[in-house]
């Protein structure tokens, strides 16, 4: 088979894992070498579904001997298969890399044979990359479940992220749809790789020479609205693996239908506001210091579809504004609707020199939109309706629906959540030396 | 009413700086010999470029305000937006009245007209960091062809020179005819002038359409989405990508 023919086959079916980051680790160059990774990641492309194309992701083979029924490539479904070599990949990452089309490699696969075999094929791709082709782009490398933990191991010294997907959030949702797996046997090697992270970290505290194991860390995916598992219970699971496997990241991947069974939901589009919503309770999660039992509880399980959480949230606990914008410490300005990280930060900032006005806020890049509703500058209230609940949702609807009217529907989802995340850029700009003077 | 003239060079801004400090001037504006149209009833006064002066007042901004700023001085002018020169002027006056902290200063206009420059042209550092397409010639050169908003090929250059250190290359700026050169051990800025076709490697063409392939295949179609993928990526950049 021609080389073309097996890209076509093996990206086609790897184009369902959302990750595409390649963000979070530093790997030098070597003498000699081609290649290294930027801390804050770098886009390189965007496709036409609007998602950011940074790393070349790809599976090994598409073959596989599971049959889950979520899945593109379980044995029973009827497409073309195809596997690549070693070689053959590592020399297609290396001429897309010198073109600087992609920032490195993503390489995942079906099971082949057994889950040894196939992860044993990984790990000899890899080290071909990085022993013979002196690679020192990124590469993220799938870990795949039930594989020996020696084999896992290796390979982490050589790949920048690993993961191991859950998939189905539930027990339950895995007993219907993938019968051949269960939780257990995703987290065990999820937690080995997390123990070896942990352990590596204090060698190199101890040996600055010692090599680095999973530098950017693991991440997971769980689709969303394959089964009836609510947004609560995702939430809960994805704060826990924050909490306990200490994982970079948990992406959600709206289910796409991709085949018909009595078990799998009958939609036609896939479920991107909700993917949408859980992004961005994900955000509040990781940087904003909420919980998830904050943004959700048994009552009320899903997200509201109009209002993203951190409204939402605020709109459930209006005892606590309007804040004053010029007293407020970092922990309250970040829960504010309309005022992020960057924003928080900048108004702490400017406050030291004096106090800050509405039209600084503005200046600053909070959205006044939404955050003037649950805010005061110098005393003054600019919100109109006041703190009255009803009277706010209704502000901020027919603000939306002008929006929407404008611009038509579907634009708000901007998917920024899929983007290498943006660390700030210019901690690693050039300093201005001798050359530009 | 002064108005400086400089010869569009940064040793010529930071000269016409070093000049109104010390000739007690006070200019209204300073502008580029490139881009300035007469007004009536303006004193223009024609600053000569002087290295040393130009220097003193970088040092200056250095060690008196901070490296930060003098990274946005430089920023700002290769932005080429016309009147950098009289916004980095008032800039650095109120810099060396505030000292160290004076980007802390963000609800000062003439603070955050500079930033928001900086930050259109970090923008598209980061993004010609990803968008840069090379291609392999047949003397195995890989060369790069694009046109920035913002003159920043001299900024991108070192991140190509540590990534694709065992590789000859060149990154063409089309619209200001100028272009980096690097040969896997040293890298100069010159302008360029492409008299004759270039001709490409034997693999080249196939690596363009694999490439191509992977760009239509890995789009899930159930998502498809033109408007956010032009947010994401502005259509202004797409002339020179392989797959678009």
């Amino acid at each position: 088979m021609e080389i073309l023919d097996k890209l076509k086959i093996l990206a086609d079916a790897a184009k369902y894992d959302v990750s595409c980051s390649s963000s979070g680790s530093s790997r030098k160059n070597t003498k000699g070498g081609i290649g290294n990774s930027h801390i804050s990641g770098i886009c390189h492309s965007w496709s036409d579904d609007g998602r950011c194309i940074s790393l070349l992701k790809i599976l090994f083979t598409n073959y596989c001997i599971y049959n889950c029924k979520y899945c593109v490539n379980k044995v029973t479904n009827d497409v073309p298969r195809a596997a690549f070599t070693p070689d053959e990949l590592a020399k297609l990452t290396i001429s897309f890399y010198r073109r600087n089309y992609i920032e490195g490699l993503f390489l995942s696969s079906g099971i082949i044979n057994n889950p040894n075999y196939t992860m044993e094929l990984l790990l000899h791709t890899v080290k071909k990359l990085r022993l013979d082709y002196n690679f020192n782009g990124y590469i993220h490398l799938k870990a795949i479940p039930g594989a020996n933990i020696e084999i896992i191991e290796e390979a982490g010294r050589f790949a920048d992220r690993m993961s191991v997907n859950i998939e189905l959030p539930s027990d339950k949702g895995l007993k219907l749809l993938a019968p051949q797996k269960n939780m257990n046997s995703i987290f065990t090697p999820m937690g080995q790789i997390d123990s070896k992270i942990i352990e590596n970290k204090y060698a190199l505290q101890r040996y600055r020479s010692a090599n680095k194991f999973v530098p950017a860390g693991q991440s997971t995916q769980l689709i969303v609205g394959a089964t009836d598992d609510e947004d609560f219970t995702i939430l809960n699971l994805s704060e826990s693996l924050y909490n306990k496997y200490h994982l970079k990241r948990v992406y959600f991947s709206a289910y796409v239908p991709v085949s018909k069974h009595p078990n799998l939901p009958d939609i036609s589009t896939p479920p991107l506001l909700r993917e949408h919503r859980l992004y961005q309770a994900d955000w509040l999660l990781r940087f904003y210091g909420f919980t998830s039992s904050e943004l959700l509880d048994k009552n009320s399980p899903n997200f509201d579809i109009d209002f993203d959480p951190k409204c939402n949230w605020a709109l459930r606990n209006l005892h606590l504004f309007p804040v004053e914008i010029n007293k407020a410490d970092y922990e309250m300005l970040i829960r504010i609707p309309g005022i992020g990280i960057k924003s928080a930060k900048k108004i702490l900032a400017a406050r030291r020199f004096g106090p800050l006005t509405y039209d600084n806020l503005k200046k600053i890049g909070a959205v006044l939109k939404r955050a003037r509703f649950f805010i005061t500058c110098q005393g003054k209230y600019y919100g109109e309706v006041g703190i009255d609940e009803n009277r706010i949702k209704k502000s901020l609807l027919m603000d939306s629906s002008k929006q929407n009217n404008n611009k038509k529907q579907g634009e708000q989802l901007s998917i920024f959540s899929l983007y290498p995340s943006l660390a700030p850029v210019e901690n690693h700009l050039i300093e201005i030396g001798e050359d530009f003077k | 009413m002064i108005y400086y003239i400089y010869d569009g060079s940064f040793e010529g801004l930071l000269t016409s700086i070093y000049e109104a400090y010390y000739r007690k001037d006070n200019p209204l504006k300073i502008l580029s010999i490139n881009n300035y149209q007469r007004e009536l009833l303006v004193e223009y006064i024609h600053i000569e470029t002087v290295p040393e002066k130009a220097e003193k007042v970088y040092n200056s901004i250095r060690k008196k305000i901070s490296v930060k700023t003098l990274q946005n001085v430089f920023y700002v002018y290769l932005s080429e937006f016309d009147d950098i020169g009289t916004l980095i002027y008032q800039y650095l006056r109120y810099g060396w009245k505030i000292g160290r902290n004076v980007d802390l200063h963000i609800s000062d206009d003439r603070v955050s007209t500079i930033h928001n420059i900086r930050r259109k042209v970090t923008r598209e550092i980061h993004f010609m960091l990803g968008l840069l397409r090379f291609k392999e010639l047949k003397n195995n050169i890989y060369y790069a062809e694009y046109e920035p908003d913002y003159n920043i090929t001299a900024l991108i250059a070192p991140h190509f020179i540590e990534r694709l250190s065992d590789q000859n290359w060149v990154i063409h700026d089309i619209k200001r005819g100028i272009g980096v050169l690097y040969n896997q051990k040293e890298w100069v800025v010159k302008d360029i002038n492409l008299e004759s076709d270039l001709e490409f490697s034997k693999d080249e063409i196939f690596y363009q359409r694999l490439w191509i392939k992977y760009f239509d295949s890995i789009a899930i179609k159930n998502r498809i989405n033109p408007k956010l993928q032009k947010s994401n990526m502005p259509m202004k950049y797409w002339k020179y990508l392989v797959e678009k």
